[in-house]
């Protein structure tokens, strides 16, 4: 939990750069595992559990997959190209009950704005319009518990799928 | 030629595990079915029942945006209905100027349900529609098929 006491303003916020390095099937639930490699030259992956619409929109963009009509995030990506609005990076900023938070930094002739985001959105998003992908330093200190509780809460789904690849 | 149309529901087709919107214009006469994926389903039946979820939607996104820019969606057209394809235009105002920008029609009547904007249908999108024989295929559904998106 926060320190009630702790102030933080998001200037002072360290940010850790990251690149999307692969979108893993959860076949057992309707989630998929959207896998972030550290870029700054440490080792660390940073797992993110999505909806499986939220992770194939990823994937699509990962693999740079054309689809014959514009995807959602292909309509935002081109309201911004019409508007002259730039993504100028999306930050991974906040972590509350195994829920991620993202905010999207825009810009347009000067003027910044951000918007709140869910992080699939967000990295969406970022794929399309090649902007950066950070997450902030205090929600990989945060993380673990957090990374613990969703893991617990997949765990035995997992153990499932795992018995039933190795039996097969 | 346009006509307005609006939304007369969201129902699940059974037959091609699929949902379709309805689309009516004002005097009934006129109904317009377009078939869309779940998700997309999911994207319109929350801004019909006024649903706040804990985080935004996609939908809700895209409207954050416009918002920030203070850009508005003025109206959105259906302007064709092909066999896998479907097209949609949704008209913006952005600091004086309009723009248009394609997208698909499940796209443009999420974001224009969640920004109060018209919905349009050209003309020959409703001439390809057969009235007759959507109300024969609307009659065939089973009360059941009604209503099955929360599943």
């Amino acid at each position: 939990m926060d320190d009630p006491g702790q102030t933080k303003s998001p200037k002072d916020q360290v940010l850790v750069e990251y690149k999307v390095d692969r979108v893993l099937d959860e076949t057992s639930t309707d989630t998929k595992i959207v896998v972030l490699a550290r870029q700054d030259g440490q080792t660390d992956s940073f797992p993110i559990w999505v909806g499986a619409a939220e992770g194939h929109a990823i994937k699509l963009a990962l693999d740079t997959t054309v689809t014959p009509r514009p995807m959602s995030h292909d309509l935002i990506k081109s309201f911004a190209d019409h508007l002259g609005v730039t993504v100028k990076r999306v930050v991974i900023s906040d972590v509350k009950n195994s829920t991620y938070y993202a905010t999207i930094y825009l810009e347009n002739n000067g003027v910044e704005r951000t918007v709140d985001a869910r992080p699939s959105d967000a990295i969406s998003l970022a794929l399309r319009t090649h902007g950066p992908i950070y997450i902030t330093q205090d929600v990989l200190t945060r993380r673990n518990t957090a990374n613990l509780d969703s893991w617990l809460a997949k765990l035995d789904s997992k153990n499932i799928n795992q018995q039933e690849v190795r039996e097969s | 030629m346009i006509t307005q149309m609006h939304m007369k529901g969201l129902m699940f087709d059974p037959y091609n595990n699929a949902y379709i919107v309805v689309l009516r214009d004002e005097e009934g006469t006129e109904m317009l079915p377009i078939w869309v994926g779940k998700t997309e389903a999911g994207a319109i039946s929350m801004a019909l029942e006024n649903v706040a979820p804990p985080r935004p939607m996609t939908h809700d996104l895209m409207k954050s945006i416009l918002d920030a820019y203070d850009a508005k969606v003025i109206s959105v057209v259906i302007t064709d209905l092909n066999e896998n394809t479907y097209y949609a235009k949704i008209h913006l105002t952005y600091e004086d100027s309009e723009y248009t920008v394609d997208a698909r029609p499940s796209d443009a009547i999420a974001l224009a349900l969640r920004s109060n904007a018209p919905v349009f249908a050209r003309e020959s999108v409703l001439n390809k529609q057969s009235s007759e024989e959507l109300e024969q295929w609307l009659e065939n559904l089973k009360p059941e098929d009604f209503g099955k998106l929360d599943s």
